[in-house]
This record gives C-alpha cells, sequence and structure tokens, in this order.
C-alpha cells in the first residue's frame, strides 16, 4: 500500500517555517553559533532565536507547554494547515521527543536543590507524553496520540510507526514527526561524553571532533488512498521504504563497520523494491562525530557496493537536533525530491582517511531527484531508515 | 500469537510463569534478585534501574527462547512506560546541580530505550527496537503493535513494561510472544489477566 | 605512593560502581580496559576524567589522551604525581 505525504512543517535555527528552511539550505547559510541563553551562550548550537513567548505569539498557540512542546506545535500546525477534519478519516498522531518538558523541569528542580519552593504545577508539563498530547490539542486531534523515545531515531521511528498504522488500516491519516528543544540537561550530557565541538562540526570531514547540538521540529502528514480520495490533498511525496535494526554493540557508540545501519538500509531499500543505485541523495545521520561518521561511511560502502551516491549531513546547519532531526530532516529530503536539489554538507575540507569519502561539496541544482534515503540512528543502537520517493 | 513465558519483577518478589522464584531480602531488591540468581554479567551494576530490571526479566525468561532458532534477526522488541527514565534524569541533574561534575556514565541512562540496547548488546540480537510512552500499561496497544510486527515477518516479539521509578509501586512486566497460526482473539484480555495476577501477588 | 594507589582504587570501585569488585581485585599493573583487564569501556573512560576532575582537580580535555593515562593504577597514580 502506498504511503502520501501531503504536508511537511519544520521549525529549526535555520528557520521558522517549510520555506525559510529551504532558502538557508539554497544559501548554504549555518545557523549555528554562540547561544542566546545562560546555558547555551558558552557553546555553538543551533538554537531557535524565538523566546518562548514570542513563539506563543508569532504562531497563534493556544496550547500551553513546555519550549519542546511548542516547537513542536509549530511544525505540527504548518504540516496540518489546510487540513480539514473529516469524520469518516481516523488521524492521529505520533510524535518522537528525548527531552519532552526537561526545559520546565530543570529550572524548578534546581530550584527545589537549592532550598526554594518550586512550582510543583510546572512538572506537570515534564511528561513526554504530555508533549504529545499538547500538540495533538493544538492541532485538533483527539484520536490516536502515542509518543516514542529512542533517542535521536524517535522521529523517524515516529514516521515508520505511521506508515504501519496507515499500512494496517488503523489510521487513514496521520500527523508524524519529532521535537526536541536545548536544555541545560543535554548540553551537560553531551559535554560529558565529551563529543561537542566548540567550533562548527565538520560532518564526514578527516578533522571532524563532534557534534553541535541544535533544537527545533520536523512533521510530516502521511495519508492513505482511501484518506485522499476524501481530502483530495496534493500530493508531495511518497513514503516508499522504512527500516528498524539494532546495532548491538555499545549503548552510545557505533558498532565499527555500521552493522546495524547496513541492515537498516539494505531492509528498507528491499522494502522499497529499490536497488542501491537507484537512490539519488543520501541524507545522512552525519553527527560528526568521530565514531559515527566513520561507521556510517562504511556502511554505505557495504550498502551501496562502493558506489556511494550524493550524500551529506544538514547537521552542519541546523545541528544536532536529537529526537526531532528524523523529522527536519525528512523535510529536507522532500524539499530535494521537489526542487531538485542536492544540499552540500558545510565545513568540509578533507575526506575521512579510512573511507575517502567525499560528501557534496556545493549546492547541487536541477537534478532528477526521485528517491532519498534518509538516517536516523539513536543511541541504544537504535537505527533507522526512511526512503522518499518521487509521486 | 502465544505467549510463551512472562514474568514479573517488583520490589517483592521475582515471578516467572506465575511461580513465585525470588523473595526480595534486601531494599535494593534489583542487586539481590542478581546476586541469588548468581548471574556473571559484571555491566549489570552499571546500568540503570529500567536496564536492571529489564536484564533480570530476559533472564527470568530465557529457558522460553533458549532453544528457539531466528531470535537474532527475527525477534523485535517492543517495550514501552509512563516515565520514561525519571529515576536517573533526577540523578544526572544531581551530578551536575550538586556535585558540579555530569557524569557521563549517568548520562547515558537518561534513554529509556538504552534497556533495549543492552539486551540487543548481550544476546547479539539484531532486530527492530521500539520504546513507547503510555499513560498506563495498555494491553490493546501491545496486542495490536504485535500483530503488526507478525504481519511483517518478525516471529517473535520480547515484550516489556517497565515502569521504574525507585517507588514502591515499581514494576517490570515482561512476555515472549510466538507468532502463531492460531488467531487469539483474547490476547489483551490474557495479557491483562496475567498482569493483575502478578499485581495482587 | 602506594597509599594514593590504594585510595585510587577505591575511588575507581566507586566511581564506576564496580560493586563486585574489591581492592583486592585491581592490581597495580594490569591493564584497566579491554578483556585482559576489567573489561571496562569508552564510557568508563569518560568517568575516569570526571573523577580525577572531583578528587584530584586535574582537568583533561582530549579523550585521545586519556587512554594513556588510565592504562593501569600505576599510569593513573604517575600521572597525579606528576600534576602535583
Amino acid at each position: 500500500m502506498e504511503i502520501f505525504i501531503t504536508g511537511y512543517g519544520v521549525i529549526s535555527s535555520i528557520g521558522t517555517n517549510v520555506e525559510e528552511n529551504l532558502s538557508s539550505l539554497m544559501q548554504e547559510r549555518t545557523a549555528i553559533k554562540q547561544g542566546l541563553n545562560s546555558y547555551t551562550s558558552k557553546f555553538k548550537v543551533g538554537e531557535v532565536a524565538l523566546s518562548n513567548d514570542a513563539l506563543k505569539s508569532a504562531f497563534d498557540l493556544k496550547t500551553d507547554g513546555s519550549r519542546t512542546a511548542l516547537l513542536g506545535m509549530v511544525a505540527a500546525k504548518e504540516a496540518f494547515k489546510n487540513h480539514s477534519h473529516f469524520n469518516a478519516l481516523r488521524t492521529g498522531l505520533i510524535s518522537g521527543t528525548s527531552v519532552g518538558g526537561m526545559d520546565i523541569s530543570e529550572v524548578e528542580y534546581r530550584k527545589e536543590m537549592a532550598g526554594e519552593k518550586p512550582n510543583y504545577k510546572k512538572y506537570f508539563h515534564h511528561p513526554s507524553g504530555t508533549t504529545s498530547e499538547q500538540i495533538a490539542t493544538e492541532i485538533g486531534i483527539t484520536g490516536f496520540v502515542n509518543t516514542i523515545s529512542t533517542a535521536c531515531s524517535s522521529a523517524a521511528n515516529a514516521i515508520m510507526m505511521g506508515a504501519r498504522l496507515i499500512q494496517s488500516g488503523q489510521l487513514d491519516r496521520v500527523v508524524v514527526g519529532g521535537t526536541d528543544c536545548l536544555t541545560q540537561f543535554t548540553i551537560y550530557g553531551f559535554r560529558s561524553l565529551m563529543i561537542f565541538d566548540d567550533e562548527w562540526c565538520k560532518p564526514f570531514d578527516n578533522s571532524r571532533k563532534g557534534l553541535n547540538l541544535g533544537e527545533g521540529a520536523g512533521f510530516l502528514v502521511l495519508e492513505s488512498k482511501k484518506s485522499l480520495e476524501i481530502t483530495g490533498k496534493e500530493v508531495l511525496a511518497k513514503l516508499s521504504g522504512w527500516s528498524n535494526a539494532s546495532d548491538a554493540y555499545h549503548q552510545t557508540a557505533s558498532s565499527p563497520d555500521g552493522d546495524g545501519a547496513i541492515l537498516s538500509m539494505k531492509q528498507a531499500l528491499k522494502q522499497a523494491r529499490l536497488e542501491p543505485h537507484e537512490i539519488n541523495y543520501v541524507n545522512a545521520h552525519g553527527t560528526a562525530t568521530p565514531n559515527n561518521d566513520l561507521s556510517e561511511s562504511k556502511a554505505f560502502i557495504n550498502v551501496f557496493n562502493g558506489k556511494v551516491p550524493p550524500f551529506s549531513s544538514t547537521k552542519s546547519y541546523t545541528g544536532h537536533t536529537l529526537a526531532a532531526s528524523g523529522g527536519i530532516e525528512s523535510v529536507f529530503a522532500i524539499l530535494s525530491i521537489q526542487n531538485g536539489l542536492l544540499f552540500p554538507n558545510l565545513n568540509h575540507t578533507s575526506p575521512i582517511e579510512e573511507t575517502g569519502l567525499i560528501p557534496i561539496i556545493n549546492i547541487q541544482k536541477n537534478i532528477e531527484v526521485t528517491h532519498v534515503l534518509s538516517n536516523s540512528f539513536g543511541f541504544g543502537g537504535n537505527n533507522s531508515t526512511l526512503i522518499f520517493s518521487k509521486i | 500469537m502465544k505467549i510463551i513465558g512472562h514474568c514479573y519483577i517488583n520490589p517483592r518478589g521475582a515471578f516467572f510463569n506465575g511461580q513465585n522464584v525470588l523473595i526480595a531480602t534486601e531494599e535494593n531488591y534489583l542487586k539481590n534478585y542478581f546476586s541469588e540468581l548468581k548471574i556473571d554479567y559484571s555491566k549489570f551494576y552499571k546500568m540503570d534501574l529500567l536496564s536492571k530490571g529489564a536484564f533480570l526479566g530476559d533472564y527470568l525468561l530465557r529457558n522460553s527462547y533458549k532453544d528457539l532458532l531466528h531470535v537474532e534477526n527475527e525477534l523485535q522488541f517492543i517495550f514501552a512506560n509512563t516515565s520514561s527514565s525519571k529515576e536517573t534524569d533526577i540523578r544526572f541533574i544531581e551530578s551536575y546541580e550538586r556535585k558540579k561534575n555530569p557524569s557521563p556514565s549517568l548520562f547515558v541512562y537518561t534513554l529509556p530505550n538504552i534497556l533495549t540496547g543492552e539486551l540487543a548488546i548481550k544476546h547479539k540480537w539484531f532486530g527492530e527496537n521500539i520504546f513507547y510512552i503510555l499513560t498506563k500499561f495498555d494491553s490493546e496497544f501491545f496486542n495490536d503493535q504485535i500483530v503488526m510486527s507478525f504481519l511483517r515477518g518478525n516471529e517473535y516479539c520480547l515484550c516489556g513494561w517497565v515502569e521504574m521509578t525507585g517507588s514502591p509501586e515499581d514494576e517490570c512486566f515482561m512476555f515472549l510472544v510466538a507468532k502463531s497460526e492460531v488467531v487469539n482473539e483474547n490476547f489483551s484480555n490474557n495479557l491483562n489477566e496475567i498482569l493483575n495476577t502478578y499485581r495482587n501477588e | 605512593m602506594s597509599e594514593l594507589k590504594e585510595k585510587l582504587k577505591t575511588q575507581i570501585i566507586e566511581q564506576l560502581n564496580l560493586e563486585d569488585l574489591t581492592i583486592a581485585d585491581i592490581k597495580n599493573d594490569s591493564p584497566l580496559f579491554g578483556d585482559e583487564g576489567l573489561g571496562l569501556d569508552s564510557i568508563d573512560a569518560l568517568e575516569f576524567i570526571v573523577l580525577l576532575d572531583s578528587y584530584y582537580g586535574i582537568k583533561i580535555d582530549d579523550p585521545a589522551i586519556a587512554k594513556e593515562i588510565f592504562h593501569s593504577v600505576d599510569s593513573m597514580a604517575d600521572f597525579i604525581e606528576s600534576k602535583k
């Protein structure tokens, strides 16, 4: 059964909607810079420049929530705009998040530890499930609402689950994606793992040191054929393949040869009934950590039999947006197909010595892009691949 | 769909297929069960509550699957809870707020799905793995996920409800389901009965 | 020096949650990492960096250097002494 994409929405440091994100990508313009908040100001991060209050008023958000929820509402709202409610359609929402309402809880908890009285009501926003409920409320979805928490592959897994629920006939239409905001918690965490680059991250470069964190959200609307007949929406692209596999190697590190990544990419290709050479562009997970990029590169060489298609990591624009990354990068994959563009990988000067692979360095225009493969790998060895195809 | 094994762990005891196998004699009940079972796996001590619970649950279930073939690739993990990794989250915050030194080994466990990673690492299982956040244990939800998993070719689902935050109400309920020709219309009712029996022990 | 080494072993056991080990299980010159030693991994190496900072006020910015320093209790003690 075909899965049609009829809506997309994105907010990241390079733009608060699809159009702005596309414009930044085309101008090869990163938004990674010194942060604006007390906990981000010492680092280079991909921060959305609007405060919570500014987000609420700029996007007319009626529902209160953590920053994670607010960012999710903005992207989900854009994806679902011009979509209406139909009694005949079962519509759901699946959202991936790893931090949930941590941005609010960590402030209250700090007060609590300092002996001050916290505002206990604010902890209400903490659970990841609440984040999804708030997004669903904001866009008027009352049926099936679900939350996935598989670290940095959360959004990709939410998209995958949505496709499966449509296939199995449990839903006709579903809003899928992920959201995560920057928090003190995640910054300290990734710092403690020493996989931060204090300068601009350099995905797939031999001298890469680590990642820059980012925040944002990305959502898609998936529909079945039956749903399309009722909604009459224009189809942006198809979701033609999806897969998830375990890497079974380490809690946080990728296996040296990318075993889980290979399995995930191969199974997604098989499901999409595509040969590796039919992929025109790969939007890599590409976090710019020494470990991920080498492991993922080796997996590319294996899956594509040495003939690796043009690839890049757009995390050099947005930073690593964790649970949201699969959602944001899915929107970028569709933009690549719609506009015949291959987005370059910023800050690349020399290929990784072990593999010699060179990502896309300059923007490629007027390319016939039919199939795009997008990877999202999460801690816990949770590896997911999505394939998007031209309609 | 056939349940071929189930187990339950809480601060009072550990159970396998309805039988009480262990009774807690120490406050640190997970460590208590681990030493009682005489398991040789030093990584256990480094794990958080969720991973320890799932590790022990998997150990109790091992007799249900150890002779099965194809487990390596055709087994899917389906896990869920309500509170995500709350207990470790708080400990990690304390490591940087109080001790001023964020602990990397705590940060690793501030993601609930690390527990499926631990099981995959231990057994070299390369199948699908997923972690959901649900408001409460939902047998129908598990039923639907398992049905879909089998439809796409998986042979087994190792499922778990691991709601552990360091409270007396903590519980780890795990069950292994095998694909079978027989349609089990009562699956979610059966699941609820099993869990309720455990909860009332 | 031997006092420092014994203290280090206690701190290692505590910081890394090696609850199944005692001080007697850790030899001064045996490798801490890899299968031949205590089987510690990359996350433990990061935890050693935290240990050095919290107990000895020594900061290490490059995890690559950490490998040599944390080879054994001997090498850790030598490093701490050299920083005094």
